[in-house]
């Protein structure tokens, strides 16, 4: 009965992780896919083709590049942004703390479609063309709101005290902040920047609305459904998790060896 | 430093202003374009004019009041499957992820990577009427015979469950990480059960973990479209088709901003209401 | 369409493109000198001059031009550019009409520019383009191949006498399904709204004129010309198929994954779709109604602002029968230029002989065009999209 107990949590962890990639598992499968006509709806037949030249499709690869910036760049501004907010929000009583509380979550009760159409309508009358540049600008715009709930979260739980005995030790405010509040607080601003980059390299409506000439990789996929999404696209998707997934792990055995070698 | 040390009192003002001076301009000016529009009357023939067309508001409620209802009702079960998927699963990233948790929270994420129209292409195909599972469910009788996953409001709620649950779990993940695992060991060491200290110290601690997920999830849920129209049939239209419509076919702008303020602020009503069962004057400290 | 067609395309388009459309162009330009290709009009300068711009920008849908997957560069559009020395940029943004016009309404109606030359938009989006005022005249003068024009789209109620458009694709909206999932033959669109065999199996698409046009067809009332007791109680038939779960959803081409999948057994479809699902599942059956189909057209529009002389130049490049044919062995949906036919054979003749794309007289008789001005009528909306789920 232990033995069940002790690992009940980490069997529905592994079956939520199993439910959260199923469909991830078929996107994969379908990349391997040999379609007869330019849809990828049911198997046909196994080919490495796809993976051979994954580039192949004029317009998806530059689509990719292009979201992955974006989503790099507006993740980032986002993060900063909203993790200044959180802090004066959580650390300070302020005159309309209450009021800016409120107001943090008004980007994201917004309907995309109106907040798209409002946002070009302001590009329109200020002169700028919609791009790249819109797109970004649009993007953080959402993301901020997202980044401060969750940085919110981690800094309510901090312990102050640690901050008080920095202080007590001699450090300035700003030694104990990048020191002891940043490193301590950087899980919860790492799961901001996180749920920022998925949100950015995912959105459709408020991109569609502001992206002018621009292609995004949702973008592309929008547009190619309607006559055919190449296997291609399924390719990309996969290669972009696998390069992050890669990334990650690599700096995960060089910690170790990093860890083996001090001790 | 010293500027800040004689000017405390400026110190969060000084960090608001970026964030917020960036929203000024690029949200409220928009949404002041909105409100502007929703008071519109008029059509894309003769022409849209500012003429305080309350009645905008009152139409939408009157008309769509049922497509409010329906999209309150899918967030908040969608929300409330989220947290019982997320919650154990980013306990389980938190204490036991180890060295691999950065890569744990990347396979959270992961769905993100490949569009929402390719994931959801892809479920359909799992639960597609003569798949596997949808025979298997059959046989244990879980589904009746002759029914179906798909086009139903099960499919739709489960389509804003799936693609909402990163929005749940890193928060919980950012809480939940935060907790120091001598707080239950000692709690442990005090006779009480696993249980107990599971109730008594960890759910407590990670409470503004578990406000900040639902927040993030029913939220945006309460306005999504895109999965009552692709997962649903007519009878699961959420307030959120009503708006994508007014907007685009029926060039309604009128409509179709007064139908978004109505939905903001239902959702802040309920956000509130919410807030204050939490007590979150604790939470937010 | 097969690697082995796109190439012996490039190969009879490197060889007879420079010899063959060069003289139409010329003629095309009055005989005298391309001395245009050089000039520096601006390239969204509302068009008064008979200059070719530096740069021609096009929005379109996607796919809906030849492309070489393998140099990843579009024939028909880098061999306008060698013959003109204009620079296209192609745009792929068109995904919808709708999301389209919502995109650039506010523009629009600010009378600025949308940074398009040249747009492509079916009938009914066209025609409150026109309506609206949105779009700038074609310069005929500048399109002689526009004789070329198939008879059937000469001169469409909203645009009769094509000052505004030029068609750039059609398409049929039918039936499409599988015989064997169906267990038989599918001859009427009454099989799709009541057939109890079919019952959760039949979707319909969530465009009206789609839609609506063949329940008004099935009633015998006429789609070119719409009445409001007619489209009422086509309304009527639809929202009682709703109801009663026979009709399972709404949608715009998701249909296809449906299909292929079994999910759906027969739906309201288009030709061009069913060309690529056939090509998976040969079983899979594209038919006209008995009762009558539709005929949609997407149209060439030039938006305020756009470059006239270049966009129209453009359009008649199009227009001549062996670009057509080029453009038409990759697309796929019924080409409106004359000729084009006879031209194709030469590249595959298997595509010449395909009734979804070359479709006969007795098709043609056999759909209708939906009633423009209805498929903009606020009020008809209202009540489709209340069915449909608002």
């Amino acid at each position: 009965m232990t033995f069940v107990r002790r690992h009940a949590l980490t069997a529905f962890a592994v079956a939520a992780l199993g439910y959260l990639l199923l469909p991830i598992a078929v996107v994969v499968l379908f990349s391997f896919n040999d379609p007869a006509g330019r849809f990828n709806y049911t198997w046909q037949g196994f080919t490495l083709e796809n993976w051979r030249d994954p580039f192949a499709v004029p317009g998806l690869s530059e689509a990719m590049r292009n979201s992955i910036q974006i989503a790099l760049l507006s993740s980032l501004a986002a993060t900063v942004l909203g993790t200044l907010i959180a802090l004066a929000l959580v650390r300070y009583a302020f005159r309309g703390r209450g009021a800016t509380n409120l107001f943090i979550f008004l980007p994201m009760t917004t309907p995309e479609v109106v907040l798209g159409a409002s946002l070009l309508t302001l590009f329109l009358n200020l002169g700028v063309s919609t791009g790249f540049g819109t797109i970004v600008l649009a993007h953080i715009m959402f993301n901020i709101s997202f980044v401060v709930v969750t940085v919110r979260a981690r800094l309510v739980g901090f312990d102050r005290h640690l901050e008080e005995a920095a202080m007590d030790l001699g450090a300035n405010e700003w030694t104990t902040f990048t020191r002891v509040t940043l490193p301590l607080i950087a899980p919860g601003v790492a799961a901001g920047a996180l749920l920022a980059f998925a949100l950015s390299v995912d959105d459709f409506v408020i991109t569609v609305f502001n992206a002018g000439a621009t292609v995004t990789f949702p973008l592309y996929v929008y547009g190619a459904a309607r006559v055919g999404v190449p296997p291609q696209v399924n390719v990309l998707g996969t290669l972009i998790f696998v390069l992050a997934a890669g990334l990650m792990l690599a700096s995960v055995l060089l910690q170790n060896r990093r860890a083996k070698g001090v001790t | 430093m010293s500027f800040l040390h004689r000017h405390r009192g400026a110190v969060p003002y000084v960090l608001l202003a970026p964030g917020l001076a960036f929203l000024g301009v690029f949200f409220v000016v928009p949404i002041y374009y909105l409100a502007n529009t929703s008071l519109q009357e008029g059509s894309l023939d003769v022409g849209y004019t500012f003429a305080w067309a309350w009645s905008n508001y009152t139409d939408a409620i009157s008309t769509y009041h049922e497509q409010f209802v329906r999209s309150l009702v899918y967030a908040g079960i969608a929300t409330l499957l989220a947290l019982a998927i997320s919650y154990p699963l980013a306990y389980w990233i938190a204490f036991r992820g180890g060295r691999w948790r950065s890569l744990l929270l990347l396979l959270v994420i992961a769905p993100f990577f490949v569009t929402y129209l390719i994931r959801t292409l892809a479920w359909q195909t799992i639960l597609a009427d003569e798949g596997p599972v949808l025979s298997a469910l059959t046989a244990v009788g879980l589904v009746e015979e002759g029914g179906r996953l798909l086009a139903t409001s099960t499919a739709v709620v489960a389509g804003i469950t799936y693609n909402f649950l990163p929005f749940m779990a890193l928060p919980l993940y950012a809480s939940l990480e935060q907790i120091d695992g001598r707080l239950i060991e000692a709690a442990e060491d005090l006779y009480s059960s696993k249980l107990q200290a599971f109730l008594r110290v960890t759910l407590p601690l990670s409470l503004p973990g578990v406000f900040a997920g639902t927040l993030l999830t029913f939220i945006p849920a309460a306005g999504d479209f895109i999965n009552a129209e692709l997962l649903g049939t007519p009878r699961q239209s959420m307030i959120g088709n009503v708006i994508q419509s007014k907007f685009l076919v029926i060039t309604d702008y009128g409509q179709a901003a007064a139908l978004s303020f109505v939905l903001m602020a239902a959702i802040l009503v309920a956000v509130l209401a919410y807030s204050r069962a939490l007590g979150t004057e604790r939470l937010a400290r | 369409m097969t690697d082995l067609t796109r190439r012996q395309l490039l190969e009879r388009a490197a060889l007879g493109g420079a010899a063959l459309t060069l003289p139409g162009f010329l003629a095309a330009c009055g005989g005298g000198g391309i001395e245009g290709s050089a000039t520096t009009a601006a390239t969204t300068a509302a068009g008064g001059a008979r200059e070719l711009a530096d740069k021609l920008t096009i929005s379109n849908w996607t796919l809906y031009i030849d492309i070489d997957e393998k140099t990843k560069k579009r024939p028909t559009l880098e061999q306008f550019t060698k013959q003109t020395g204009v620079d296209v940029e192609y745009i792929e943004d068109v995904n919808d009409n709708d999301e389209w016009f919502g995109k650039n309404q506010a523009a629009l109606r600010a009378g600025k520019p949308i940074g398009r030359d040249l747009t492509v938009l079916t009938d009914w989006m066209a025609a409150r383009m026109v309506r609206l005022g949105y779009v700038e005249k074609l310069d005929k003068s500048a399109i002689p191949n526009a004789k070329n024009l198939v008879d059937a789209l000469q001169s469409p109620g909203w645009d009769p006498n094509r000052d505004f458009s030029m068609p750039w694709q059609s398409g049929l909206t039918g039936i499409g399904y599988d015989p064997e999932r169906v267990g038989g033959e599918i001859t009427s669109v009454q099989q799709l709204l009541e057939d109890p065999k079919l019952k959760g199996k039949v979707t319909f698409l969530t465009e009206m004129p789609d839609t609506i046009g063949l329940l008004l067809q099935l009633d015998g009332a006429d789609a070119t010309k719409v009445d409001a007791a007619a489209f009422d109680k086509a309304i009527g038939r639809l929202q009682k198929a709703v109801d009663s779960g026979q009709i399972r959803q709404f949608t715009g081409n998701d249909y296809a994954p449906m299909l292929a999948r079994g999910d759906v057994w027969a739906c309201t479809a288009w030709s061009g779709d069913l060309v690529q699902l056939q090509l998976e599942n040969p079983n899979l059956r594209f038919v006209i109604p008995e009762e009558g189909g539709m005929i949609w057209t997407d149209n060439m529009l030039i938006p305020k602002g756009g470059h006239v002389f270049t966009a129209s130049t453009f359009v008649n490049y199009v227009y001549d029968p062996k670009v057509a044919a080029q453009i038409e062995a990759y697309v796929n949906y019924i080409c409106p230029v004359e000729g084009a036919q006879e031209a194709i054979r030469d590249i595959d003749a298997s595509l010449a002989d395909n009734p979804l794309i070359f479709p006969d007289d007795e098709t043609l008789s056999q759909v209708a065009i939906f009633d423009a001005e209805a498929a903009d009528n606020d009020e008809y909306k209202q009540k489709f999209q209340a069915v449909v789920g608002a």
